[in-house]
């Protein structure tokens, strides 16, 4: 297993691993890691809490008199692992025993800022091609400042580990050595000499337990640069640990929002009207205050919320009141929305990438095109939007989850005009999320009536409100246009693609605190790299370009697991597909062709062909095969669907996933499991319609998510791999759809070309 | 008309009796393990035992429930043994978490009635909507607990809640044990 540790780190100038002692690792390329190493202690020291009998070693470890150890995470848990894999990271570093390990979520700190996925997200923003590289140095730095001095501590973009494995593992090799130093001086020996294992400081045969060193190792100052430990015998990454939040997940235990229950606390419930710029404009206050059991009503200009002992009590009441709403402008509809997306395709577009020359590519040739249609997707998390605020002397507290806790405290000050000090945030587990947790109306609105009612309350939003007012992943249309060569291979690529300019609107809803009408308006023809994210395939195409054409649709967009490359992927991969077949070429075979530049992509395809027993696609097969590669991994899927008199019925899905060296190979199953299971709700429904400014559906039922009974034979499989890891959150999602189409494909005969899936022409 | 048991303890709901067992449940009894998702008696994450049925407590009124017995994922095993519990465990099946109660508790009533069941009656009993995707692990840890009351596996994957410092550092080498008083 030495191998996994030797890649370990983000120095380009590393040094070959000899031996424990000799590694002397610079962690000097631009990076996270680099920057948190540097500003160690001095420049943000650790802002954590510690119990008389802890000590705070770094900003994500304090360990116990007792032995215990107390991993801090600055991440929030939504199911995808991270409080554990982050503590599994640090575990192993550390030499600790697993049993010992406790986790703790981060306080508000520029310590724990996500520089990785800033950086990221900036270049899909403003894409790199074409600007010298001193330029882009310069504009990364400052993105990095700005999101280390602002403590953009987001969640998102399956960034966790590929984020926070540098710095994790630098805070345990620190804790470590200073484990280390303290031992030694109680043995007059030469701390490097020492090792850990288990919990235990030891040298030849001599041995002190970590919480017997903490106390004064925490005073000791650390090497200037990180050592690492020398790989174990029966090293702690990479094994199938339970996870650490199983335990209360089963009993019942495991607190979320809504389970916070506080002396004197009451329940809110609310109502927002339609979307767009919305006012209340009436409400039948007498009706409404006779309402059994309310306690007090609470409006503001766009919601009225109320309370009552409990929050059924609360929700019934909102009937009573029968809140009506005015709307600004024409209101969402469906059609509105179809006619938005078809007037940007033929409109203008931004050219996002391009390699090659596609005009004069495809000038005078024949050129195959299809179009899609995509369904905007809901995140339709189990848990409803919920948040739990009291008022703190002059200050408020808020429980909630969010993925981005210093933009949800910023929101909540600024919505009640507190200083932000004045304002507690308590991150809690999100059930579900997909993203939805970047938004922090619930945040703030318990705040508002936490303040007017003077008492705790708990606010929830009803299946209704989160199925209306979270706004959902953006629909898309797409026109590809493809030339091909003499052999029926791809020439050109043309793909060009109508979608809101959604990472504009998420972004003036996040930092700027804009209602989502008015941050939807602000965004309107702007240029979003990120939303045709993943549209530039991994294939070896000659000429191919992408193309953003802007729609304004009115319906606020969001981001969502898997986002752009849910779309981008169903696109491309549906129409290779088409090429294959017009070719007279198997599928598989025609994009083999297309990857000699993705060896690890393709690798992945001829895996997952033999291990599903691909027929070679003929008519009659009911197999269809996607693959994409997002977030520094890849994945092939190979799907069996039919149509039945039951309707679409997928069989089975086969995928295998190469994500670099993986932390916990149990939990990136799960991850991939759930991207797919994620991926086939949103190919078959998770989506409504939209009428009159308001989505259509108001159950659970409505959206058609599917059942375990719906749920195919899933068949997961990891390459072997010592690559830096990669994210897994979301690399699962973009494949099903696409595959699941082509496999109808090979049962009848017919292309889809829209989602949900569906035969209708658009 | 609001008396009855709640994991074998007598109770008597002061609110209108057309509340839904799921609010008495978790915002007068502070059990809230029971969760709210769609509140129509759809997604299943508020499912809870009355008289040996799996039933969504989101569409019971406290008045229906008058003199039955109710049991939530509280009240299931005093300390996570119960089998359906540790295969959830075993086979690593939570993932957020928030519609495992639900899942859970369904899952224990099909197996009292059926001690071994077959996929089809697995998908009949377990309609609860899960958008994380466990889906794939739940019939193999039904399975699971199935072999396990049938006495036919034993398992340990989780552990007891409260366990003494004492005892953790007796198993833990690097945990210290307490100072006697």
């Amino acid at each position: 297993m030495t191998g996994i540790r030797d890649k370990v780190g983000k120095g380009k100038t590393r040094l070959p691993h000899v031996s424990r002692r000799s590694i002397l690792v610079g962690a000097t390329a631009a990076g996270g890691l680099a920057v948190a190493w540097a500003l160690w202690p001095r420049a943000y020291g650790p802002n954590l809490t510690a119990a008389p009998d802890e000590h705070v070693f770094n900003a994500f470890l304090k360990i116990g008199d007792d032995g215990h150890i107390s991993a801090i995470v600055p991440q929030c848990e939504m199911g995808q692992g991270v409080t554990t894999l982050l503590p599994q990271i640090m575990a192993d570093e550390l030499g600790a025993d697993w049993r010992t390990i406790a986790v703790e979520t981060a306080p508000i700190s520029p310590i724990y800022a996500n520089t990785l996925l800033v950086d990221e997200d900036s270049a899909t923003f403003t894409p790199r091609s074409g600007v010298p590289d001193a330029v882009q140095d310069v504009r990364s730095w400052v993105r990095r400042e700005w999101a280390v001095r602002n403590a953009v501590m987001l969640t998102a973009n399956s960034s966790s580990v590929r984020m926070f494995e540098g710095p994790c593992r630098d805070a345990a090799a620190q804790a470590r050595a200073l484990l280390m130093k303290a031992a030694a001086r109680r043995w007059d020996a030469d701390w490097e000499e020492c090792d850990t294992q288990d919990g235990f400081v030891t040298l030849g045969t001599k041995r002190l337990r970590f919480g017997d060193l903490a106390a004064e190792a925490a005073t000791l100052d650390p090497p200037a640069e990180p050592v690492y430990r020398a790989s174990s015998a029966d090293p702690l990454y990479g094994k199938e640990l339970t996870r650490l939040d199983l335990p209360a997940k089963i009993d019942g235990s495991a607190n979320y929002a809504g389970d916070i229950r506080l002396p004197d606390m009451v329940y809110a419930a609310i109502r927002q009207g339609p979307l767009g710029a919305t006012r209340l404009k009436s409400i039948d206050r007498k009706a409404g205050m006779a309402s059994p059991g309310l306690l007090h009503i609470v409006t503001h200009e766009r919601w009225i919320a109320t309370v009552a002992r409990n929050w059924w009590a609360a929700n019934r009441a909102l009937d009573r009141f029968a809140p009506t709403f005015e709307t600004e402008g024409a209101p969402i509809s469906n059609d509105m929305i179809d006619a938005a997306l078809v007037a940007a395709l033929d409109g203008d577009g931004y050219r996002v990438a391009s390699k090659g020359d596609v005009a004069e590519a495809m000038e005078g040739r024949r050129q195959l095109t299809a179009e899609f249609l995509v369904a905007p997707a809901l995140h339709a998390s189990i848990e409803t939007r919920t948040a739990t605020a009291a008022p703190d002397g002059d200050g408020i507290r808020v429980w909630v989850a969010t993925q981005a806790p210093t933009q949800c405290r910023d929101a909540i000050a600024r919505a009640t005009g507190l200083p932000e000090n004045a304002v507690t945030l308590f991150p809690m587990m999100a059930g579900g999320s997909f993203d939805a947790c970047l938004d922090h109306s619930v945040a703030v609105q318990a705040a508002i009536i936490a303040r007017e009612i003077k008492r705790p309350v708990q606010l929830a939003w009803s299946r209704a409100e989160e199925i209306m007012r979270v706004a959902p992943r953006a629909p898309a249309r797409a026109k590809l246009s493809a030339t091909l060569n003499a052999a029926g291979g791809l020439d050109a690529l043309v793909t060009r693609i109508a979608v809101p300019s959604t990472n504009h609107e998420v972004r003036a809803r996040l930092f700027d605190n804009r209602p989502a009408d008015e941050a939807q308006r602000a965004s309107v023809g702007r240029p979003d790299a990120a939303a045709v994210e993943g549209a530039a395939a991994r294939y070896a195409i000659p000429h191919f370009a992408v193309d953003h054409c802007p729609a304004d649709i009115g319906l606020p967009t969001a981001r969502w697991r898997g986002n752009a490359d849910s779309y981008t992927a169903f696109f491309t991969e549906c129409f290779i597909d088409e090429l294959a077949a017009r070719a007279g070429t198997d599928a598989l075979s025609y994009r083999m062709a297309m990857l000699g530049d993705a060896p690890l992509l393709a690798r992945c395809l001829l895996t997952v062909t033999s291990l599903g027993g691909w027929e070679g696609g003929l008519a009659g097969t009911a197999q269809g095969l996607a693959c994409h590669s997002m977030r520094g991994s890849h994945i092939a899927l190979m799907a069996t669907a039919r149509q039945s008199d039951r309707g679409l019925q997928v069989e089975q899905l086969v995928a295998v996933v190469d994500a670099g060296r993986l932390v916990n190979p149990a939990v990136a199953r799960q991850q991939v499991e759930g991207g797919l299971v994620f991926g086939l709700a949103a190919a078959v429904g998770a989506t409504t319609d939209y009428e009159g400014g308001v989505a259509t559906a108001r159950k659970l039922h409505q959206l058609g998510l599917p059942r375990l009974s719906q749920c195919p034979e899933i068949i997961v499989e990891f390459v072997d791999s010592d690559r830096d890891p990669g994210g897994l959150g979301e690399v699962g999602v973009p494949v099903v759809a696409p595959a699941i189409a082509n496999a109808m494909f090979a049962a009848t005969g017919r292309r889809i070309r829209r989602l949900p899936l569906s035969a209708h022409p658009l | 008309m609001t008396k009855f048991s709640v994991n074998d303890r007598p109770v008597e709901y002061r609110m209108d009796p057309e509340t839904p067992l799921l609010w008495a449940l978790r915002d007068a009894s502070n059990l809230t393990g029971t969760k709210y998702g769609c509140g129509t008696g759809e997604c299943g994450a508020c499912t809870v035992d009355i008289d040996g049925e799996a039933i969504r407590s989101c569409i019971v009124t406290i008045a229906e429930c008058e003199g039955r017995f109710v049991t939530t994922i509280e009240g299931l095993s005093r300390d996570r043994s119960h089998p359906v519990q540790q295969a959830w465990v075993a086979e690593q099946v939570p993932q957020c978490g928030f519609c495992q109660s639900g899942m859970i508790m369904a899952a224990a009533a099909l197996l009292r009635k059926s001690s071994n069941p077959s996929d089809a009656e697995i998908d009949a009993a377990m309609t609860n909507i899960c958008r994380c995707g466990t889906y794939p692990r739940i019939r193999g840890a039904i399975r699971l607990a199935s072999r396990v009351l049938r006495g036919e596996e034993k398992l340990a994957a989780a552990p007891p809640p409260g366990i003494r410092p004492e005892d953790a550092a007796r198993a833990v080498p690097s945990l210290k044990p307490p100072a006697r008083r």
